[in-house]
């Protein structure tokens, strides 16, 4: 039990998290499909950062986020969707919109993308809807 | 409800196959500038900036610490900035995995975060600081530190004091790049080198303190770590690629030790 408390905690404070706004049924129950697939890497050693980042996203489009990262550490970055999304995929840009090669998993309404940049600095990351109609999405990402 | 999840925890490390992403795209700079960038996941933690460190050589954290800090600050930027290094602190901390100084600085951290009065749920976070220190929980000691600052910026949104939040993370950043300068002059490695390239980050938290109301902003010691910010970005704005050497990383803690002693200072602030 006392090895679940950290994920509880967990839970707890992101239901509270610092997001500025309230969130939606859709983007909290995308939130725990991203953290669901993001929980899969902690099993190789990644810690899971306790933030997020939730929205929207429209066919054929994207949504953008600026992450800094570290050279030297290894990185993943899950998403989940919720209905109406059906398919997404994660990609990972340079600071020059360069797209990264990464490793990459993908199964429906969840996907997640993984690399370990060369050098420190700003990437950007993205989720695209491949399938589905507009809807929510939250993105949370690990490190080790 | 804990239990279906770490069945489907790992149910899906069962299943998760990777594959590689081929090169293919390019995003325009139009959309990179139209990018989101938030404190909650666009700034990184000292625990990311400290793990990236730790690869190459073992380091010698305790030797990063400082001594104690006043508690009594009055003016609330002041206790913002000196709360996120205190954070920090609480990081470095556990990674040199002592308890003792991990519930010195976890009982500071409350004091201060009290001293913004904000929630009183943070004592249940230093017992449990305290609780997992005893037991060297060391990876759930990391996660609880960041929940811990986490519910200080929910705690400082809820009380309408926003502008104070991305303070607490400019401390942490201060405090962590004080560290880690120290830990790579000590042992000089380029490959822990690296992770000071953060011109993109320093600017980021640059932008968001100008965003601030102008009341703060116009605090003395706010408009003197704004001014730093600039000086830091350049010292920070290596090409990609280029390793720092030895004296730039020097020039980069002494900018941030010159920064981190007005936050300290109780002579700075009104």
């Amino acid at each position: 039990m006392k090895q679940l408390l950290p994920i509880f905690l967990l839970i707890v404070v992101l239901a509270a998290g610092p997001s500025g706004r309230a969130e939606t049924d859709a983007e909290v129950q995308a939130r725990k499909t991203a953290l669901d697939l993001a929980g899969a890497f902690t099993n190789d050693g990644f810690k899971t950062r306790d933030g997020h980042w939730c929205g929207t996203v429209k066919p054929n489009d994207h949504a953008l986020v600026a992450v800094n990262l570290y050279a030297g550490n290894e990185y993943w970055f899950s998403a989940g969707a919720a209905e109406p999304s059906t398919k997404i995929a994660v990609n990972v840009y340079d600071e020059n919109g360069n797209q990264v090669p990464t490793d990459t998993h993908n199964a429906g309404d969840k996907a997640a993308a993984g690399f370990s940049p060369a050098n420190s600095g700003q990437y950007f990351v993205s989720i695209d809807l491949l399938e589905g109609q507009a809807g929510s999405f939250c993105l949370v990402y690990s490190y080790k | 409800m804990i239990c279906s999840m770490r069945l489907s925890v790992i149910s899906l490390a069962g299943v998760i196959f990777a594959a590689t992403s081929a090169e293919s795209g390019r995003l325009p700079t139009d959309q990179l500038e139209k990018a989101v960038r938030s404190d909650s996941i666009s700034i990184p933690t000292p625990a990311e900036l400290f793990a990236a460190l730790e690869k190459p050589a073992k380091t010698n954290w305790s030797s990063q610490y400082r001594g104690p800090m006043p508690m009594t600050y009055r003016n609330r930027a002041q206790i913002a900035l000196n709360l996120g290094g205190l954070i920090a602190d609480g990081f470095i901390a556990v990674e040199a995995k002592d308890s003792q100084q991990v519930k010195n600085i976890g009982s500071d951290i409350i004091k201060l975060a009290k001293a913004l009065g904000v929630s009183e749920s943070l004592l249940t976070r230093g017992n449990s600081i305290n609780e997992f220190a005893e037991h060297n929980e060391w990876d759930t000691l990391n996660e609880e530190l960041e929940a811990t600052q986490n519910e200080v910026k929910a705690s400082m949104q809820s009380h309408s004091d926003q502008d104070l939040v991305i303070l607490v993370s400019v401390g942490g950043w201060i405090r962590g790049t004080q560290v880690v300068t120290g830990v790579i002059m000590q042992n000089y490695d380029e490959r822990s080198a690296k992770v000071l390239r953060q011109p993109a980050l320093v600017k980021l938290m640059q932008s968001k303190v100008n965003e601030i109301s102008p009341e703060l902003r116009n605090e003395p010691l706010v408009k003197v770590v704004s001014q730093e910010l600039t000086d830091i970005e350049k010292l920070v704005s290596f090409p990609p690629g280029k390793v720092p050497t030895v004296d730039e990383v020097r020039k980069v803690n002494e900018a941030v030790g010159k920064v981190m002693q007005k936050i300290e200072s109780k002579t700075t602030a009104k």
